[in-house]
């Protein structure tokens, strides 16, 4: 998925950086690759308070069918689906485990239909039982309601039909609901390996079954499941979460209890008064990264409250396959050689706080193999330093020298010192270059349409679930092409059949051998770099700045979280 | 026009020379000259102003002969010398985690005399730079702003009636639309694609298009004040004995009411650039006026928001210069209105 | 009089409607800006931009558009914001509202005492230095971007001089709602009100100063003069009276911009969510149902405001108002 904001996939143990430090409560520790560190009876003490949260947002959709990335950090503390990853830190926070289902099925009838069992005795916050019927209004949800993810259930019989008329959208074939049994049975077209992950989206939370087509808005939240629920949501000014009372533990690693009493998050603020107000205390942990001018401040002064975790978020340029000079893959590759990752990098913030990357994948995903052909002295895998004479060479015999380039970017800081960085370095490789920044509400859509012909542009991905096929299928593959339409994720519109082949044939191997496709989306991953539809450059850490008071910090890396599991975060 | 000496003496209108004793008087134009030209304040303004704008756009020679670097490609990897030592541009942080990059702060040297910004860049050199662009926008749109008020305002106060009711609603319709708001849309909407107008097409980096739009947000503000002094022309006795004598249309604008319009945008026009580069400079800083890689006062601002608490110099320096330069005109403006209409009926709002 | 008032009023309306057309033009007809494809949100599919774009009657013609946009802004009022699908738009302004009259009500109490007491000094005190001393104090006040007058003062109170007890009280950049907490209210926006009032206690102590010189000269000061009066009586009574009706209709000018967004620099500056800033924000993010609300909120005050100060002016000076 393109412009979420902290995430995280798996953590890698050596990378963890510092510990939460709490006064008074016997100390506790916390590091990405270890487990939840509360250990039963001694936790009790540390239930209750206000955690007080700090964003820059002016809050985001609260209707699970809508909101996309912005604010599932705190819907999955307030709703429940049939399969969630589990809230743990380190890399076993990507383990699917069952929800407000019992356990998680098989698929049968060849990885076309699954089947169900949901948990009894679960109630919504207004005092409801949760039905099976409540999953069938929810998938429907995701295409009568106006937004974007009808496409991720497609694959369910009926949903093409939803999706070509969502007015008269009918999933009850595709999902067989049946209340008083208490089973969810789901029926696919088609065997899809990412279908549990899929489920495990916020899209997927149970909704009350009268919930009607239209979004909810920030004056009647829907009824919670989890141990929070939303007590009032000011725009622009406050949302407050506060216990949901109706709530049972049912699952450690589904759902857990909460410590906090409350959870208060503050809006509208920028990123400088979030900075400060941690310092002081004044809120416990700040939603957005710390901005670049503070990091020096914030590490050596207040070391302590620091976490660094790594995720799977590859930063990169979109090369337009099919648009000059862009279009010759001579071109692209000498790009890629020129590259000074670590220029780049300084530009985010240093070394500590970003590592360069040349390929497709990222570190730890299933797939991947260390690969980086563009680099002084290449074989092992990593970026040693750009190659310019390579790269003048390539640009020679592409004969393309003089040809004009923009480089698109947004207006803010990091975005366009990275521009203009290439816009220097084509200038280096003899094009005549400029930039163009566009307004972050105008850049994605337009680099998108290839209308626009947009040849060079700054951008990332970060995946929905880990899989390869979110990246080879979607980012990088011909299925994320759609021409002249503002929604074509596949920037580079890159479409190599060889390569679609072997995605193709990867997926289907995933559904019964997921170590052997594996093998093969690194195959996949080492033919697209060398094809070279981006100039990957880095992936960052992502940073956690906690108040002194803060203390079991856990870092999540799943989709939902990336970042703080903040209701097992300590304030008292 | 020669003015009367003295009633001592009188006149015989036929005479062909003077009579003696006469002093050849002044014009009207050369005594506030001359009243401007005592005005110490304003000569010193205009000597600061002036000395801005000469300093501004020696720019390119500080930064290749002086500053040896260039202000507008990226620096991310530099190195400078300073006190002797070779030192990175943009330095890793400290301590244990030594997150960030901090760019160097001012050397007081001759190179990076004010510091790097988070590019690396030499800050004196863009701000520099950024006078000479600030100062083009700002002097530009005021005249154009002029000259497209003038139009306005004395078409609307020559030919009156249903033509002026008509300009002067227009002019009601953009005024009411905050000045900000106005900007802000149009430099929103026209920033994505540039301006086509049939065969002229302006790019939207260019700095054509900050400057046509600042120009067109105030000609009602201008065109007002011109409408007025035309009517206030128009109704005057001689105007009326001009007609009578078979004076022609052309003839009255250019002899009557031009001048008294061009007194009224003299007055305005220190003012008007002294506005202009303040609304330049708003807009830049909110990322929808000058556009990378043009650099200019409010630019620098913005990315000076960016390091204000470990560089602020990068903020400082900048607006420095605006405070400077809009005082002083400020200052300058006062003084030519001083001079040249010291009761000034224009009530304007500086 | 009556016919006047009615005349004023017509004609603000006109101008309301105008700038909504306009607006609706500059933003709904612009290549780049497709509201359907926002709405869309992230990576949606291109049927599902199709089918969102027919949801809003986006593929109506524009006139048709323009009409339910009004419908849904001011008769249905549930108008939903673009980039917050969930958020309906009056509810925001309404919630926005207070920020910017609490800033500029603040603001205009200090900038309305201080603008008197500087204009009044420097005219009474004509002749010595202390004249031309307060007059290039205004001008400095004007000549500062009020934008980068709010980072200097950040950078002083939040940063440099944050730790001494000068500064020490000023809190976070951000805002608390006076009901919450008075006291947190009034320090949140002590800085910005001062920062806000610099420059128009410049303009305003100039514009009051020469109106005062010249109301001087007027024959019925003269007169009080002749007849006797003091000096400072006919500086209160007489020409202080005279010269407040082009201040107050400064004023009200002034005032009504304000409320109406455009203290928007200082609310950006100072993290204050106030109108000013839902315009801005609404206006990078191209929301278009929050821009036209905004922009119809802010033209609304300043008309009003403009209507207002004309009628009040022709009701004052009898002189102003048209045959």
């Amino acid at each position: 998925m393109q412009h979420a904001r902290r995430r995280g996939l798996m953590a890698s143990a050596c990378l963890v950086l510092l510990v939460g430090v709490l006064a008074g409560c016997g100390g506790s520790s916390s590091s990405s690759s270890g487990g939840s560190s509360g250990s039963g009876g001694s936790t009790t003490g540390h239930m209750g308070g206000t955690m007080v949260l700090a964003w820059n947002g002016i809050g985001s959709s609260i209707d699970p069918a809508v909101d996309y990335d912005q604010n599932w950090t705190l819907l999955n503390m307030i709703y429940d689906g049939l399969v969630t990853w589990k809230k743990v830190g380190g890399s076993d926070g990507n383990t699917l485990v069952p929800d407000l289902a019992q356990q998680i099925p098989q698929a049968t009838d060849g990885g076309k239909t699954y089947v169900f069992h949901l948990r009894p005795g679960i109630m919504y916050s207004d005092g409801t039982a949760v039905k099976a019927s409540d999953f069938l209004r929810a998938i429907e949800r995701e295409f009568t309601v106006p937004g974007p993810v009808g496409s991720f259930y497609q694959g369910i019989v009926g949903g093409d039909a939803c999706a070509k008329t969502p007015k008269s959208c009918d999933l009850s074939k595709g999902i067989v609901a049946d209340d008083a049994a208490g089973t969810v049975t789901f029926h696919l077209t088609a065997p899809d390996p990412d279908f549990l992950q899929k489920l495990a989206l916020p899209f997927g939370y149970a909704v009350p079954s009268n919930t009607p087509d239209k979004e909810v808005g920030p004056s009647n939240p829907l009824p919670a499941t989890g141990p929070y629920m939303i007590d009032h949501y000011t725009p622009n000014q406050e949302i407050l979460l506060v216990r949901n009372p109706k709530f049972h533990e049912w699952s450690k690693d589904a759902q857990p209890q909460g410590y906090p009493d409350k959870i208060d998050i503050r809006l509208s603020l920028t990123s400088e008064a979030e900075v400060t107000m941690v310092e002081k205390g004044q809120a416990d942990w700040m939603y957005d990264q710390p901005p670049s001018d503070r990091l020096n401040e914030i590490a050596t002064q207040y070391t302590n409250q620091v976490h660094l975790n790594p995720v799977p978020q590859v930063y990169h340029m979109a090369l337009n396959t099919r648009v000059a000079p862009f279009d010759n893959v001579k071109v692209r590759q000498a790009v890629n050689y020129a590259t000074d990752r670590a220029a780049i990098i300084k530009a985010w913030g240093g070394p500590q706080v970003a590592t360069p990357t040349c390929q497709i994948l990222p570190p730890d995903f299933p797939g991947y193999a260390a690969y980086c052909p563009y680099t002084t002295s290449p074989g092992d895998g990593k970026w040693h330093g750009p190659d310019m004479a390579k790269a003048q060479q390539l640009v020679a015999a592409s004969g393309t020298k003089g040809q004009k380039v923009a480089v698109i970017c947004t207006p803010d800081e990091a975005s366009k010192a990275i521009c203009l960085y290439f816009v220097s370095l084509l200038k280096q490789l003899g094009y005549d270059s400029s930039i163009k920044v566009l307004s972050a509400a105008v850049e994605y859509p337009y680099v998108q349409d290839s209308s626009n012909k947009a040849q060079i542009s700054f951008s990332y991905w970060y995946p929905d679930y880990p899989s390869g096929a979110d990246w080879f299928d979607v980012v990088v593959g011909c299925n994320g092409f759609h021409p002249n339409s503002s929604a074509s994720a596949n920037l580079s519109e890159f479409c190599d059949p060889t390569i679609q082949k072997m995605t193709e044939k990867a997926i289907q191997t995933s559904v019964t051998d997921q170590a052997a496709a594996n093998q093969m989306w690194s195959q996949v991953d080492k033919a697209t770099t060398d094809q070279a539809p981006w100039v990957s450059l880095f992936l960052p850490k992502h940073i956690d700045f906690v108040s002194a008071r803060v203390g079991n910090y856990i870092f999540d890396p799943n989709v939902l979280v990336g970042g703080i599991l903040i209701d097992q975060a300590w304030v008292k | 026009m020669s003015t009367v000496g003295g009633l001592e003496h009188p006149i015989d209108p036929l005479a062909d020379a003077p009579p003696e004793g006469w002093v050849a008087g002044r014009s009207p134009w050369a005594l506030a000259g001359h009243k401007l030209v005592r005005n110490r304040m304003a000569m010193a303004a205009l000597a600061v102003f002036l000395g801005i704008v000469v300093v501004s756009f020696m720019g390119p020679f500080y930064a290749d002969h002086i500053a040896h670097t260039d202000p507008f490609t990226s620096q991310l990897t530099a190195t400078t010398v300073i006190n002797g030592k070779r030192v990175d541009v943009l330095q890793q942080g400290g301590g244990v985690l030594k997150l960030g990059e901090t760019p160097i702060g001012p050397t007081w040297q001759r190179n990076y005399f004010l510091g790097a910004d988070s590019q690396g860049r030499d800050v004196a050199a863009r701000v520099l730079y950024g006078g000479r662009t600030s100062l083009t926008i700002g002097i530009g749109s005021a005249v154009i702003c002029s000259l497209l008020a003038v139009i306005v305002g004395m078409v609307a106060g020559f030919y009156g009636g249903v033509t002026d009711s008509i300009i002067s609603r227009g002019l009601d319709v953009v005024w009411a639309f905050p000045v900000y708001l106005l900007a802000i849309s149009i430099a929103t909407v026209l920033l994505t694609q540039g301006l086509t107008i049939g065969p002229f097409s302006i790019s939207a980096s260019s700095l054509w298009l900050p400057t046509l739009i600042i120009a067109v947000i105030y000609v009602p503000y201008v065109a007002r004040p011109v409408r007025g002094a035309v009517l206030s022309v128009r109704e005057k006795e001689f105007i009326e004995a001009a007609i009578a004598q078979g004076a022609s249309n052309r003839r009255l604008i250019f002899n009557e009411i031009l001048p008294n319009v061009i007194t009224v945008l003299i007055v305005l026009l220190p003012l008007m650039i002294a506005t202009t580069i303040l609304t330049e400079s708003a807009l830049s800083y909110l990322s929808i006026g000058v556009q990378p890689p043009n650099a200019s006062w409010g630019t620098i601002i913005n990315d000076g928001q960016q390091l204000l608490y470990t560089r602020p110099w990068v903020a400082i320096a900048p607006g420095i210069m605006i405070v400077l330069t809009v005082l002083s005109l400020n200052v300058f403006g006062d003084g030519v209105r001083d001079a040249l209409d010291p009761r000034a009926k224009l009530r304007v709002k500086d | 009089m009556l016919t006047f008032v009615i005349r004023r009023m017509i004609a603000t309306v006109f101008v309301v409607f105008t700038i909504t057309v306009l607006v609706f033009l500059i933003f709904f007809h612009t290549p780049g800006v497709d509201p359907a494809r926002k709405l869309a949100g992230r990576n949606p599919s291109p049927e599902t931009i199709k089918a969102i774009k027919h949801q809003y009657g986006l593929d109506r013609p524009l006139p048709v558009q323009y009409v339910i946009l009004m419908e849904k802004l001011f008769i249905t009022r549930d108008l939903t914001s673009y980039s917050n699908q969930g958020q309906k738009v009056v509810p925001e302004i309404v919630a926005a509202t207070p920020v910017t009259l609490s800033l500029v009500l603040g603001a205009a109490v200090i900038w309305v005492v201080v603008s008197i007491i500087m204009g009044v000094a420097a005219a009474v005190l004509r002749g010595t230095i202390f004249d031309p001393m307060l007059m290039v104090l205004a001008l400095i006040g004007i000549s500062m971007p009020v934008f980068w007058l709010g980072e200097m003062a950040n950078l002083i109170t939040q940063d440099r001089y944050h730790d001494t007890f000068l500064f020490s009280w000023v809190p976070p950049l951000g805002y608390t709602p006076l009901t919450q907490d008075p006291v947190m209210w009034f320090k949140h926006l002590v800085i910005p009100w001062l920062v806000l009032s610099v420059l128009y206690i410049g303009l305003y102590a100039r514009v009051l100063r020469a109106d005062l010189l010249e109301t001087e000269n007027e024959d019925y000061v003269r007169t009080a003069r002749a007849k006797g009066l003091s000096e400072r009586r006919v500086l209160l009574r007489h020409t202080l009276r005279t010269s407040m009706i082009s201040f107050v209709s400064l004023f009200g000018l002034d005032f009504g911009v304000l409320v109406g967004g455009g203290a928007l620099l200082v609310e950006v500056v100072f993290g204050l969510p106030g109108v000013g800033l839902l315009t801005y924000q609404s206006l990078i993010s191209l929301d278009l149902p929050v821009i036209m609300a905004t922009v119809i909120y802010g033209a609304i005050f300043i008309v009003i405001a403009n209507a207002v100060v004309d009628v009040g002016y022709a009701w004052l000076d009898p002189r102003v108002r048209p045959a």
